[in-house]
């Protein structure tokens, strides 16, 4: 997005008036042709006109289709939407094939989407499943009985082994195979020493 | 130097003279834009703020065509005649007789049929559909709900929002424009008698489903119908209903006498827990745990089921609406 867009309305994709759900309404409520009988910009236009305006109008009986004819002016696609868009398409020496395509797009969209800046590209169905945090998501069972202040719970999580810890560690593991002995009464003779 | 170019001109000027008189072009910077644009700016500013222009002002107008283009669009058929009595207001018909009166005719011959009696067939009907369509959506919702949801669904505000999106705004006859929020409702409501006497009573709650109802579709219902005393109304509910007496008990609490402190409280009922809810002290967490109770027995809770907009209505509703 460049700065150019920065002034451009925004907001997110959104179904008018909940279409869709109960039946489905054609959001684009009137077209106007606008062309010229002689240039040759409006070469499409024209031909377009002859050949599948009428089709057009058949198969879209809820658009209004309006023709001007105008005197050397460029052609020109004006759909109207029923949230109150307008939107003007230029189509300066674009051909019937094109002209049917962009009559295509304003039948389908609900609004201007040009005319959009799209907040953001993504989409969640379902924000969240288990709701929003608080303190008492997912909390142990065994919190509802402890009482306080509670030595357990006032433990750091990361205790580190000490250098005495780790030589008592090791001291036990020599004396193991000395059965004669238990470790405890060795380590009290070291300790007299 | 200025010396020295005024006598150019001068030359210049000289030799224009002899020449025979011609129009010729030249390319140059075209220097009137600028002072026409600002002078037209001066111009609308000094004017003001300006109404909008309606539609049927326009070259590219054709009332008829228009008319039957918004049935199609709808999907309904529609006598054109009797549509475009429903766009007509009371109002337009009197400003048309004014008129009249105005250009010199003492005996006006206005027959123009407005809207009137249509509205009030609709207004009927769209109550009656849609209070039958919510108490058959929210079976366990009391009489108090179902009326805060109908009013709120036939709130001029609700219909007139409806009727822009139909594409009403343009079509109606009114004596300004653009119309005002009660015309347009006014005017919906006509179209929806008109649809009863053009196809049928059953086609009119179809519309009436399709595009009044729907507007319940992923609303905070709590937001439309706001219980002021949550406490009270679920003491009677839970009289009424025999589900015993309500107990609040403290389920958890964090940072207590502080500035964030949360309470959590559980309403039980038979030594069951029928709500919770938190909050910044006990009274009002008490007051959440009771919305949250009350949302858990009537139905309408924030994750409830998306309501059937495919429901049709039942022939002896259909024969108490006639």
């Amino acid at each position: 997005m460049s700065n150019s867009h920065l002034f451009l309305k925004s907001g997110f994709p959104r179904a008018p008036l909940q279409n869709g759900i109960g039946r489905y309404v054609c959001q684009l409520q009137r077209v106007t042709l606008k062309f010229c009988k002689n240039h040759g910009s409006s070469r499409g236009m024209r031909e377009f006109i002859e050949n599948h305006l009428v089709d057009f109008a058949k198969e879209n009986p809820g658009v209004v289709v309006y023709v001007k004819p105008r005197r050397h002016r460029g052609p020109v696609l004006v759909g109207e939407y029923l949230n109150g868009d307008r939107e003007w398409l230029n189509c300066r020496n674009a051909n019937k094939d094109d002209i049917s395509k962009w009559l295509q797009l304003l039948k389908t969209q609900n609004g201007s989407s040009s005319s959009l800046r799209l907040r953001k590209m993504w989409h969640t169905d379902v924000p969240s499943i288990q709701g929003p945090w608080t303190p008492f998501t997912l909390r142990a069972p065994e919190a509802n009985v402890a009482t306080y202040p509670n030595a357990d719970a006032s433990r750091p999580l990361d205790v580190e082994q000490s250098a005495t810890d780790k030589l008592i560690e090791l001291f036990k593991q020599q004396r193991l195979a000395d059965k004669n002995k238990s470790t405890d009464e060795v380590l009290e003779e070291k300790r007299a020493e | 130097m200025s010396l020295f170019r005024l006598s150019l001109r001068i030359l210049n000027q000289n030799k224009g003279l002899t020449r025979l008189p011609v129009l010729d072009q030249t390319r140059c910077f075209k220097r009137w834009v600028a002072p026409t644009l600002r002078e037209l700016r001066r111009r609308q500013k000094k004017l003001g703020p300006q109404l909008p222009q309606p539609r049927s002002g326009f070259i590219e107008w054709n009332y008829r065509a228009e008319l039957f283009a918004f049935g199609k669009r709808l999907h309904e058929e529609f006598d054109l005649e009797m549509l475009q009595a429903a766009f007509t207001q009371p109002s337009y018909v009197q400003k048309e007789q004014v008129r009249q009166r105005d250009l010199g005719i003492v005996e006006t011959d206005v027959v123009i049929k407005d809207n009137y009696e249509l509205s009030e067939r609709g207004a009927y009907l769209a109550n009656e559909c849609v209070r039958a369509y919510l108490s058959h959506s929210f079976p366990n919702v009391p009489v108090v709900g179902i009326n805060a949801f109908t009013d709120y669904l036939l709130s001029t505000g609700m219909l007139s929002h409806i009727a822009t999106h139909l594409g009403m705004t343009e079509l109606l006859l009114d004596d300004n424009y653009p119309p005002k929020q009660e015309s347009l409702a006014r005017s919906l409501l006509a179209v929806i008698g008109t649809i009863e006497q053009c196809s049928g009573q059953e086609q009119a709650f179809l519309f009436i489903r399709d595009f009044v109802c729907t507007q319940m579709n992923q609303r905070d219902l709590l937001e439309i119908w706001g219980i002021d005393d949550p406490e009270l109304m679920l003491k009677q509910v839970c009289e009424e209903r025999n589900l015993g007496e309500i107990e609040p008990r403290l389920i958890g609490d964090c940072g207590k006498n502080t500035l964030l402190s949360a309470y959590h409280v559980g309403l039980y009922a038979n030594k069951k827990l029928i709500g919770r809810g938190f909050g910044e002290d006990v009274a009002t967490a008490t007051k959440v745990a009771s919305l949250n109770a009350l949302q858990e027995i009537f139905g309408i809770q924030d994750n409830m089921r998306p309501l059937n907009f495919q429901a049709h209505l039942k022939p002896e509703i259909r024969n108490a609406i006639a």
